[in-house]
């Protein structure tokens, strides 16, 4: 199926992403023709999954561990404050979409 | 690389532990060696994104004083690896090949390095790959191209190019990637190296920067059969920081590694065979298949074709799942927590203007290929169809296993390709991984070996797949294969074709 424009702008809001109306063109022209190839699945008749797969992950024990210390943490963030918490930008304005 | 090995860069991995362990040679010396190979072979290759001169002499020197005292670092004593920048080293940058990461550094260590670290190897790299491990030949890495040993106008493979062009060039003997769709076989084979892609679940994926979480896998990358299996059996085993990972215990696979392979029943795919019959297909890697054929049969293997019809469909199937994964699993980059924070005035350009400046065109492409097919009006059509065609190609391949004890291919449909060759079609890229995204989506063992060389004397190579987590024979099918082929050919270093040409 080919994709147009316009959905490659909504795919691109559902994943926060944007791009100029070039890469639009390119994106829905290779996209669609990713897709048009993925298509031939509707050919095939699916099965249904076993779910051994599923059962043989074994969930952690509801146990409380020593996990990350902060100070590391806070070391990757873009920004921080006083050690103890991850700064956010000042929102000016505007909706969150 | 030659038969006698007379550098200390050549030696295998079982071997340099060995004389480090029996103090015939130094640590330090080892690693000397090895910063003076990657020294001269780096500038041709790339595959590098940071060296740990330093710290990996550092580390020797602490090897070397301890076995001075009588300890025993264990069985990679001494030996350098690299490690694709994907995999944590706490304290150590990285990026993934990405540029959202530029500045991230490890607060951790990965399971696997912990346990590299703890049977005494020496960190010797960070090594380049396509961003977030999305490609098959490293030219997604946002940070450099790095170049096949073999040719240098042909891509390593991906998404693991910078460890197989390191172990390839004999920087280093031992190298770990990651796997995917195929990221530690098809670059093995681009290479002329054997890339080992474990069992889902066979090894710890803590540390290990998530991309689809349902086939990632971390696997080795060696010259040889044997130096690999010992990388694996390393790495391998239960994990409590991984709930994925088995609590099966560790076979030992060195046990029956030489005990041949006759009687060994060898799957060979009907519509495998059918597509290299087609016109079309690569006449080189036709031959090499071949040949690779009569080699298992001549090591005494029983060739057995066997039927799996929904193959054609697995690189569509595997786009569909592994996109999917990909575009859930990199919703963290967003500019809050780590990474790349851009300019914004409200907290969803924030997250927008950070992933669309922080990420390369084919990550876009892959994230918007996975919302797309999880997204409301196409989830059925296209992540559940694919995850029922899925479940049709794992019952089909269990049937050939009730037939066969492993299954073989060609790794990859050509020998490694032209740099920015396929850079402007996405999917002929992808179609580069129509034999190894099977045992991804099903969670096989599968073992990568250089089986021969085309007209222009660049690497071919044969897969072996196995049952789940019978690592133990594909090793050994591999080994008895090895010795058949005797490969004893070696990167040249030389230009066989001009970037961009065909």
């Amino acid at each position: 199926m080919a994709l147009t424009t316009e959905e490659v702008r909504k795919i691109a809001s559902l994943a926060r992403l944007r791009f100029t109306p070039e890469e639009e063109s390119v994106f829905a022209h290779q996209l669609g023709r990713i897709v048009e190839y993925i298509d031939q699945i509707q050919a095939y008749e699916g099965e249904e999954g076993s779910a051994d797969a599923v059962a043989a992950v074994k969930e952690a024990e509801d146990v409380v561990r020593p996990c990350l210390p902060r100070e590391q943490f806070l070391a990757n963030a873009p920004a921080s404050a006083l050690g103890e918490f991850l700064v956010v930008p000042e929102i000016k304005g505007g909706s969150d979409e | 690389m030659s038969e006698t090995p007379s550098e200390l860069w050549e030696l295998s991995v079982e071997e340099t532990a060995r004389r480090v362990r029996a103090r015939e040679v130094s640590a330090a010396e080892v690693t000397a060696a090895a910063l003076a190979r990657t020294e001269k072979v780096e500038p041709l290759i790339a595959a590098y994104l940071e060296i740990y001169a330093e710290t990996a002499r550092e580390r020797a020197a602490d090897l070397d004083r301890r076995l001075a005292a009588g300890d025993d670092p264990g069985p990679l004593a001494g030996v350098p690896v690299a490690l694709k920048d994907n995999l944590s080293l706490a304290g150590a940058k990285l990026t993934c090949g990405s540029k959202i990461l530029t500045g991230y550094v490890a607060p951790y260590t990965a399971t696997a390095v912990e346990r590299l670290l703890a049977a005494g190897a020496v960190i010797l790299g960070r090594a380049n790959m396509d961003e977030f491990a999305m490609g098959s030949s490293c030219e997604n890495s946002a940070y450099q191209i790095t170049r096949n040993p073999w040719d240098l106008g042909s891509v390593p493979g991906g998404s693991s190019g910078g460890p197989a062009a390191a172990v390839a060039a004999g920087s280093v003997p031992l190298s770990f990637g990651s796997d995917t769709g195929g990221s530690i076989r098809q670059p093995a084979a681009f290479c002329g190296v054997v890339g080992v892609k474990p069992t889902w679940g066979r090894v710890s994926r803590s540390g290990l920067v998530a991309f689809a979480s349902s086939t990632d896998q971390i696997g080795p990358l060696a010259r040889g059969v044997r130096d690999a299996a010992l990388g694996l059996a390393v790495i391998a085993g239960p994990d409590a920081k991984d709930a994925t990972c088995s609590e099966r215990p560790v076979e030992d696979y060195r046990a029956r590694l030489e005990e041949g392979i006759a009687g060994l029943k060898v799957g060979v795919i009907k519509e495998v065979n059918r597509d290299i019959g087609a016109a079309g297909f690569d006449p080189a890697s036709a031959r090499g298949w071949r040949s690779a054929l009569d080699h298992l049969a001549q090591a005494g293997a029983e060739i057995v074709e066997v039927s799996v019809p929904s193959l054609d469909a697995a690189v569509a199937v595997y786009y569909v799942i592994a996109t999917s994964e990909a575009s859930a699993n990199l919703a963290r980059f967003d500019g809050v927590r780590y990474g790349r924070r851009a300019a914004a005035d409200n907290l969803a350009d924030l997250y927008i203007n950070s992933r669309s400046e922080g990420f390369g065109a084919e990550v876009k492409r892959r994230i918007m290929l996975g919302t797309f097919a999880l997204s409301s009006g196409y989830y059925e059509a296209y992540y559940g169809r694919a995850r029922g065609v899925l479940e049709r190609m794992r019952h089909e391949l269990d049937t050939a296993f009730t037939k066969v004890d492993v299954v073989v291919t060609p790794t990859a449909p050509t020998a490694a390709f032209g740099i920015g060759e396929k850079v402007d079609d996405p999917l002929a890229m992808y179609l580069s991984d129509v034999f190894t995204t099977p045992a991804s989506l099903i969670g096989l063992p599968a073992v990568s070996l250089p089986t021969g060389v085309d007209d222009r004397g660049l690497p071919l190579s044969l897969q072996i797949m196995g049952r789940p987590f019978d690592e133990a024979t594909v090793l050994r099918a591999a080994r008895a294969l090895e010795i058949q082929v005797a490969w004893q050919h070696a990167p040249t270093f030389r230009t066989v074709r001009m970037a961009g040409g065909g």
